[in-house]
């Protein structure tokens, strides 16, 4: 990781289109400001953590079709899937 | 700073055609790679979908009409999102919300809500990082009870 050092009202530029400037800082809390065209997305790091992680638990969750169809061999009734259609048939 | 439109989640799953695709220029959040889907949907079930990927055959996502879960729900766009998704005064995109289930508790993401042009099926995922949802809002348990009786 890159670590730089500046004082409030300097700022650092990223690649040719991003500026973020310190605009101050009050006690732990630093106050920036960000220069970025708008099709970049700028979010708080935890945010952008928490929408990754429900997108890849949305993907991790299987519909519970198995869960049913399995539930429903169980208990006895696999006469029903030739009336439903099983999806390789 | 820009001209925001407020919107209401008001279009139901039968509004986006069955399996055409539905293309996320820049994916999702997280998640460059997820980009083009189709929405499996029962015609008798409106409540929830499936957004199977095409490049992946193995990533699919629930999804559900959020007003469903939250009748007030509410997202806001900025101009650039609009714009990148080409939407017309004239035109309601199509909202949905990703649904996961951990140990049978169903619950879908609010901040991070599919923006789907429905003409174009250009989509976006926004994040609404000034709202107070969440995004594993509650929507209930998975039954495991095989007969309710």
């Amino acid at each position: 990781m890159l670590v730089l050092s500046r004082r409030p009202e300097q700022s650092l530029v990223v690649g040719d289109e991003i500026t973020i400037t310190v605009l101050g800082i009050d006690g732990d809390r630093v106050r920036l400001g960000i220069d970025a065209p708008r099709r970049i997305t700028v979010l708080r790091h935890e945010i952008y953590v928490q929408v990754k992680n429900a997108n890849a638990a949305a993907a991790a969750t299987q519909p519970p079709i198995r869960s049913i169809s399995a539930a429903l061999r169980d208990a006895g009734q696999t006469p029903a899937q030739a009336q439903i259609g099983a999806p390789n048939s | 700073m820009s001209a925001r439109a407020t919107l209401t989640a008001s279009i139901d799953l039968a509004q986006l055609d069955r399996e055409s695709i539905i293309t996320f220029p820049h994916g999702l959040v997280g998640q460059p790679h997820w980009k083009h889907f189709v929405l499996l949907s029962d015609e008798d079930e409106q409540a929830v979908g499936v957004l199977q990927s095409i490049d992946d055959n193995q990533l699919s996502l629930m999804v559900t009409n959020p007003l469903l879960v939250l009748p007030g729900y509410r997202v806001e766009l900025s101009a650039d999102e609009q714009a990148s998704l080409g939407l017309e005064q004239s035109q309601p995109p199509v909202v949905l919300t990703t649904v996961s289930i951990r140990d049978g508790l169903i619950t879908t993401n609010l901040v991070g809500p599919l923006i789907i042009n429905p003409r174009s099926r250009v989509a976006l995922q926004v994040v609404l990082a000034e709202s107070a949802y969440t995004t594993n809002h509650p929507i209930g348990w998975l039954s495991s009870e095989q007969d309710s009786k």
